[in-house]
């Protein structure tokens, strides 16, 4: 079994996540933006996660000893767009108001991003800690040629 | 079986290998805590080593991977707990490192032979 090929598992999640965070950064940002360079306001996104055999490459290939585990790493498979209508809210003088005064802002509601938000910061830390104990191990097996 | 490579050593081997594997899987499920559907996977782990305590120490036979039943799901499909992933990843690195330990005295007393007793490393 190859540990090094368990910090790339922990890896692909740490990008993962932190795609994650900065859709929904960008969702929070543009919460009150409201046209886009293709018109109309601008829509919320999701991350979907799916999960993925993790390719054995270089360094981390001479080393494999044992065949897969088929263990998973994890990937932003698609950014998808909410289909939520927009929030419409009178604003006659707003340059982006429709014909009846209408502006179309978007259907973002910060609470729910920042919920989103800070699970994508636990589960980041959750693979940080698992990298630090993969680590240790790591550095255990190195151990055993010193002695 | 040479002196070198004595039963305890391999079976210790195996021991680090499954841990090894454990981990593997552990930070698998860890990595996909927000994946829709996934199930939590695991290695029976004291199963496998009764089967390497049980003559067959080669380590060829694959440990079988299997879905852990009882656990929670998710609206979304995926059961993976916080808690039980947390909890395993610090008791196989423990598992590891005592293992670990015990093949460096293995290797230690070898050595203590190997120097007429004169001393370890």
């Amino acid at each position: 079994m190859n540990l090094f090929r368990v910090l790339d598992i922990s890896g692909s999640a740490l990008l993962a996540e932190r795609q994650r965070a900065e859709v929904v950064a960008s969702n929070l940002a543009n919460a009150e933006s409201t046209h886009t360079a293709d018109g109309g306001p601008y829509k919320r996104m999701h991350v979907v996660f799916g999960a993925h055999p993790m390719q054995t490459h270089g360094f981390a290939m001479t080393l494999a000893s044992f065949t897969d585990m088929n263990a998973e790493g994890v990937r932003v498979d698609r950014v998808v767009q909410d289909g939520a209508p927009p929030i419409r809210r009178f604003e006659p003088g707003h340059p982006d108001a429709d014909a009846d005064g209408y502006v179309s802002y978007p259907a973002i509601n910060p609470v729910e991003e920042v919920v989103n938000l800070m699970g994508a910061a636990r589960a980041y830390q959750l693979n940080a800690s698992a990298v630090q104990s993969t680590r240790n191990m790591i550095q255990a097996s190195i151990d055993i040629i010193k002695s | 079986m040479s002196f070198l490579d004595s039963a305890g050593t391999d079976l210790l081997a195996r021991y680090l290998d499954l841990s090894a594997m454990r981990q593997s899987l552990i930070t698998s499920n860890i990595a996909n805590i927000d994946t829709p559907g996934y199930r939590t996977r695991d290695i029976d782990f004291h199963g496998e080593l009764q089967r390497a305590l049980e003559g067959d120490s080669s380590g060829t036979t694959e440990p079988v991977v299997r879905e852990v039943q009882g656990l929670i799901a998710r609206p979304d499909g995926n059961n993976v707990s916080i808690d039980r992933e947390s909890m395993l990843l610090s008791e196989v690195q423990l598992q590891f490192s005592a293992a670990e330990q015990l093949i460096k005295s293995d290797f230690k007393i070898l050595n203590m032979a190997i120097n007429g007793g004169s001393g370890g490393s």
